[in-house]
């Protein structure tokens, strides 16, 4: 019977699984599966199988030569057009390898990061992100809450965002807190901590993902004079804004991702 | 009916593709040999973001690495050309479109043997008659218990156009709205191919010890 597979119910259940159904049609789903019990069995082989690819199967990552090759591409330089790419590859082919390398330093040189402009809608996210830290360096009183104990901001912020907030001690690293304040991103309320280095700042907001988000490694970009650095887990992601240099910034960020880290691991410790 | 791409991209699931998205694709690059600084920006903001995803769905249509990058680069070059004349709304479906198509070009070319391109009910039918019947029901916990290899040989073991809707919805997570953009095909016929891919791992895996 592989008609089976196609009839209404199975594709209801597969976009059961795959979060596809609004409230209505997952309450559709429930009853069924509470009245059919191979209907429920099929269901536990769905979600199964669909762990399982997600558990085991490793997420494909572009080679960095290929990154390499793509990102040369968006230069001014040196691209070639589409209507020469299959011949010009088979003359470049016997150095691909050394061209590639090539490309991997010249990319690495000139600061791979900078090329990496974020989707659009990111750029309302990083404006009032910054805005927020101007605002701050302008009136004097970066935060709302002003403390160098972690033990003090995490309450503060629970009291007035909804869930857990990432507040992580770095004064050993040299970026000793400043305190706290809530920044506003859209309509979104997000938490902010400020730290210090000599007499720069450093802003980290705690943004929601959005639905599906990917984990991401730290990228750079500039802005309005300002150094910005955004990465993401699973559950956040994070908008770093700073007066301090590029490299400083990049310290601050793999410090705190160290710390944030660690502190999870204690966290899930009973 | 879901909202197309426009652009030079948006080609029907069949391939090769036809003849006038080809001229297009020519009478754009014919212009001039310097990408537009507009081109290029929107490829930094379209394209960049999603190498991983193009990358993973090149290497599983195609099945290898090194074949992998020639694609990805291939469908790279296309996409920065049509990005001089469009703009895009879904940028990741539209790259896997871009992806997709230049794999089944690549895989026509050098695999014909291995790919069924056609969008015929029938033969489609025919290449799911193999799936043995429902029952008895495989045991979810040999699903649960299928290592790395016995899963990548299952979904490697799927026809082509079965493989690239579960390799964009469970390994890329594109929502069924983004891979009926990305195939050029009604969200139903994303949802009986995963429903039909699904079933064949399933399958498959309760099957194999």
């Amino acid at each position: 019977m592989n008609d089976t597979r196609d009839n209404p119910t199975l594709l209801l259940l597969h976009a059961a699984v795959d979060g596809e159904l609004d409230a209505i049609g997952t309450m559709e789903v429930e009853a069924k599966l509470a009245a059919d019990r191979e209907l429920a069995s099929e269901y536990d082989r769905l979600v199964a199988l669909r762990d399982a690819i997600r558990a085991r199967i490793p997420r494909e990552v572009a080679s960095d030569s290929l990154r390499a090759r793509v990102i040369s591409m968006a230069r001014a330089d040196g691209t070639p057009r589409p209507g020469a790419s299959r011949r010009l590859t088979q003359i470049i082919s016997p150095y691909r390898s050394l061209a590639a390398s090539l490309m991997v330093g010249v990319v690495l040189g000139a600061g791979a990061y900078g090329v990496f402009v974020p989707a659009p809608a990111g750029d309302d996210v990083q404006q009032a992100i910054v805005a927020g830290f101007v605002r701050g360096r302008l009136s004097d009183q970066p935060v709302d809450i002003v403390t160098s104990d972690r033990h003090t901001v995490k309450p503060w912020f629970a009291g007035k965002i909804s869930g857990p907030t990432t507040v992580v001690d770095l004064a050993a690293d040299g970026f000793p807190l400043v305190g706290g304040r809530i920044d506003v991103v859209g309509k979104t309320p997000v938490p902010t901590l400020v730290y210090r280095r000599r007499e720069h700042q450093i802003a980290l907001s705690e943004l929601p993902a959005p639905p599906r988000n990917v984990a991401s490694e730290p990228t750079h970009q500039s802005r309005d004079g300002f150094s910005l650095m955004r990465w993401a887990d699973n559950s956040h992601s994070y908008e770093v804004v700073s007066d301090l240099p590029p490299a400083e910034l990049s310290t601050f960020c793999a410090a705190f991702r160290r710390a944030a880290t660690a502190e999870l691991e204690d966290n899930a410790k009973p | 009916m879901i909202k197309q791409f426009n652009g030079t991209a948006n080609m029907p699931a069949m391939w090769p593709a036809p003849a006038a998205a080809k001229q297009n694709f020519r009478a754009i690059s014919g212009g001039g040999n310097v990408t537009s600084e507009l081109a290029r920006r929107r490829f930094t903001e379209m394209v960049l973001p999603h190498l991983d995803d193009a990358y993973g769905l090149a290497r599983w249509l195609t099945g290898n690495r090194s074949d992998a990058e020639d694609v990805v680069q291939d469908a790279c070059m296309r996409a920065l050309a049509s990005l001089e004349a469009t703009t895009v709304q879904q940028p990741r479906a539209w790259l896997m479109t871009v992806v997709r198509n230049t794999a089944f070009t690549w895989l026509a070319k050098n695999r014909p043997r291995t790919v069924l391109l056609t969008d015929d009910a029938q033969l489609l039918e025919a290449a799911a008659a193999n799936e043995p019947a429902a029952s008895p029901d495989p045991e979810e916990a040999l699903i649960t218990a299928a290592d790395q290899a016995a899963l990548a040989s299952a979904i490697d073991a799927l026809p082509h156009l079965f493989r690239e809707v579960v390799v964009m919805r469970d390994l890329n997570g594109l929502t069924y709205r983004e891979i009926a953009a990305a195939i050029g095909a009604p969200v139903g016929t994303v949802m009986s191919r995963l429903a039909r891919a699904r079933g064949l791992l399933i399958d498959r895996l309760g099957r194999d010890k």
